[in-house]
């Protein structure tokens, strides 16, 4: 049973080499790309966005076990980001502008990236992954944010440095009312 | 001072009978400022402000009696709750209430508390429910909060005890257009006589067709560290922040592959109303649809001022500029329920602690709109005004520093400005009802602020109501 959850490739003795360097290939993607936001190259980070990049997360509610299937809010419902190219490209020009005062001074933040697992990469081109991250904020003078949450994403093969563009990314973050003044970081 | 003397004595005679609740004809809280002191925190004929009003533990529990006990607080749209058993948990200042549709289609709101150990009876977000149980000891309530069941009631309870006495206390409800209000107080005056002239402003968003409008499902929750007051305000009164400096990299985010923040010409002309009694404000800009473009986009844009829609509107509101050219309206209804019409966000601020507040935000859409438009609107709201809005990112960060700040003892001494437009309103416009003057002001400031203070002071509905 746990094999059929993991992947296919999840018994020790049936890992091929070429398993072991793709997973490599995309934790090593995350540090990267991690690194990019951390250190504030957001133009860098933008252009990891493929061109049908849909950035997304939705609002997650307190329901009970019956209701499980209405925890997180779906398609065509209020989200917390539901951004294309054109929107995420908005935020990058509010992120590098003189008068963006949510970002400027800018937060440090850390995004630590684990639990790493290929769910499919069947296709040549695109790799679907989920991982678990937590994002740690801190800004101004003394303001502490901490979120965690799992990342759902298809990566796409590029030939740029990191070797990836980001073609979807959803993000379930583990928090139903926001703990935090405002979203105006990146996950 | 407000007598206690009072309270004692109708507690008393209520005491030959089961004492479940009273009806106070004073207010309850022992008052540590006193009406003076409180009167003092607005000085409208100068325009000063106490910054105490923001951060003073004492006056916000005042507050919670005196103007989240008395005042009509919005709870959410009717199509959060279209079927019978549909329910929302919501608040009313600090109290959590379950508000739910009823088989004859009418809406009840009542306190989330068991009243048998204090228990919140429903820990859900929402959903669809027959009954509501309490999970400490089972006490089953209906969807009209009526205690219908207590395991073991006759085996272990005694003689005088009587469910019918023992349901969670009731709201009033009332509805305008669509956005569900509630009141704990059955001596306030009813919904429409509490909105007065503001509803002629709220219109501009909820009765733009005559299929009147709908949610876009769901409503998103965030904290900001700072009093309720300041968001109540700005969206009462506050286009200042937004034609200067607070939005500008908000707009730069929006505008067309191209366009310098240059080219974006903020308009210039426009007006702000304070309504004659209640504490509501609006603003909104009067001319082209720049602005709006390079908030929601050219889709929404065109929709609100061209077209079969803004026709409609046009006809029902009886007016092409209220229909068509009025631009960004922000607007507050005293004291929590705040929106956006023509960006169409709606939001309670729900008091958190005097240093705390808590959005709840939803986005309304014509409910006869095309589908496209539905879905423009839903992902242009949550990319401009929501916990990760382009525009509101920015209020979070000017309200949460001037917050901080607070903690001075020297930056709590000094009164603040609120003097801009001071004298210069009159109810004299021959088009807009109300108080009307320059979109730059805070006349609407004052009038909310005046209506805060006046239910913080005034026990009796027969002085504080409108005449």
């Amino acid at each position: 049973m746990l094999k059929e959850k993991v992947g296919p490739e999840s018994s020790a003795s049936q890992i091929s080499t070429a398993a072991l360097l793709l997973q490599h290939e995309v934790e090593q993607f995350y540090y990267k790309e991690s690194l990019l936001l951390d250190r504030h190259e957001f133009n860098d980070w933008f252009d990891l966005l493929d061109k049908d990049i849909r950035y997304f997360m939705p609002l997650r509610t307190n329901r009970t076990r019956r209701d499980q299937k209405l925890e997180y809010s779906k398609d065509g419902e209020y989200a917390h980001f539901d951004d294309d190219l054109v929107m995420m490209r908005g935020r990058q020009r509010k992120l590098m502008s003189d008068v963006g005062w949510s970002e400027s001074p800018a937060s440090r933040t850390r995004h630590i990236i684990a639990n790493v697992i290929i769910n499919d990469a069947s296709d040549d081109q695109e790799v679907h992954v989920t991982s678990s991250f937590i994002l740690y904020r801190n800004r101004l003078e003394r303001q502490v944010d901490i979120f965690a949450g799992e990342r759902m994403d298809v990566l796409r093969r590029s030939d740029n440095k990191l070797g990836f563009m980001i073609a979807k990314r959803t993000i379930h973050i583990d928090q139903s009312t926001i703990l935090s003044n405002n979203l105006s970081i990146f996950f | 001072m407000i007598s206690r003397k009072v309270t004692n004595m109708t507690t008393a005679k209520t005491k030959t009978r089961l004492n479940i609740g009273h009806e106070p004809k004073a207010f309850e809280k022992k008052n540590v400022w006193n009406v003076e002191e409180i009167t003092a925190l607005l000085d409208e004929e100068n325009g000063t402000l106490d910054p105490r009003i923001y951060s003073d533990q004492d006056l916000y529990e005042l507050e919670q009696e005196r103007v989240f006990g008395r005042s009509w607080i919005m709870l959410g749209h009717e199509t959060h709750v279209p079927k019978a058993g549909d329910f929302l948990t919501a608040y009313m200042g600090e109290d959590p209430v379950i508000l739910v549709r009823q088989k004859d289609r009418s809406l009840k709101v009542f306190l989330n508390q068991c009243p048998h150990r204090g228990m919140r009876i429903c820990r859900t977000d929402g959903g669809n429910a027959k009954s509501f149980t309490c999970s400490y000891h089972g006490w089953a309530y209906d969807i009209g909060g009526n205690l219908v069941n207590v395991p073991y009631e006759s085996e272990a309870f005694c003689e005088d005890f009587n469910k019918a006495e023992w349901g969670p206390g009731q709201a009033r409800v009332e509805t305008y257009k669509g956005l569900i209000f509630a009141n704990w107080d059955k001596n306030a005056p009813n919904l429409r006589e509490y909105l007065g002239d503001a509803t002629f402003y709220m219109d501009h968003m909820l009765d733009r067709t005559e299929a009147g409008t709908e949610v876009i499902s769901g409503m998103q929750k965030w904290v900001i560290p700072c009093n309720w007051k300041f968001a109540a305000e700005q969206f009462c009164s506050d286009m200042y922040h937004a034609g200067t400096v607070s939005h500008l990299s908000g707009i730069e985010a929006g505008l067309p592959e191209g366009m310098e923040l240059s080219d974006a010409k903020i308009p210039t002309v426009g007006h702000q109303f304070r309504a004659k009694w209640g504490g509501h404000g609006t603003g909104f800009y009067v001319g082209e649809p720049g602005l709006l473009v390079a908030i929601m986009g050219p889709k929404i844009a065109k929709y609100w001022t061209e077209g079969e829609a803004a026709a409609r509107a046009e006809r029902r509101l009886g007016s092409a500029e209220r229909a068509r050219q009025l631009m960004v309206q922000h607007m507050t209804v005293f004291p929590t329920c705040s929106f956006l019409p023509g960006v169409n966000t709606v939001r309670t601020w729900q008091p958190r602690g005097p240093n705390e507040t808590e959005i709840w935000a939803f986005t309304v859409v014509d409910a006869d709109a095309p589908d496209e438009i539905k879905e423009e609107y839903r992902r242009q709201t949550l990319r401009t005004f929501s916990a990760g809005g382009v525009f509101e990112q920015d209020d979070g960060e000017n309200w949460v520093e001037i917050q901080a700040v607070l903690r001075g003892h020297q930056a709590r001494k000094r009164r603040l400005n609120i003097q801009m437009g001071k004298g210069r309103s009159a109810a004299d416009n021959p088009h807009y009802p109300g108080s009307i003057g320059y979109v730059y002001n805070e006349e609407a400031a004052r009038g909310l602020y005046h209506q805060w203070i006046r239910m913080m002071t005034e026990p009796d509905w027969d002085t504080l109501g409108p005449k």
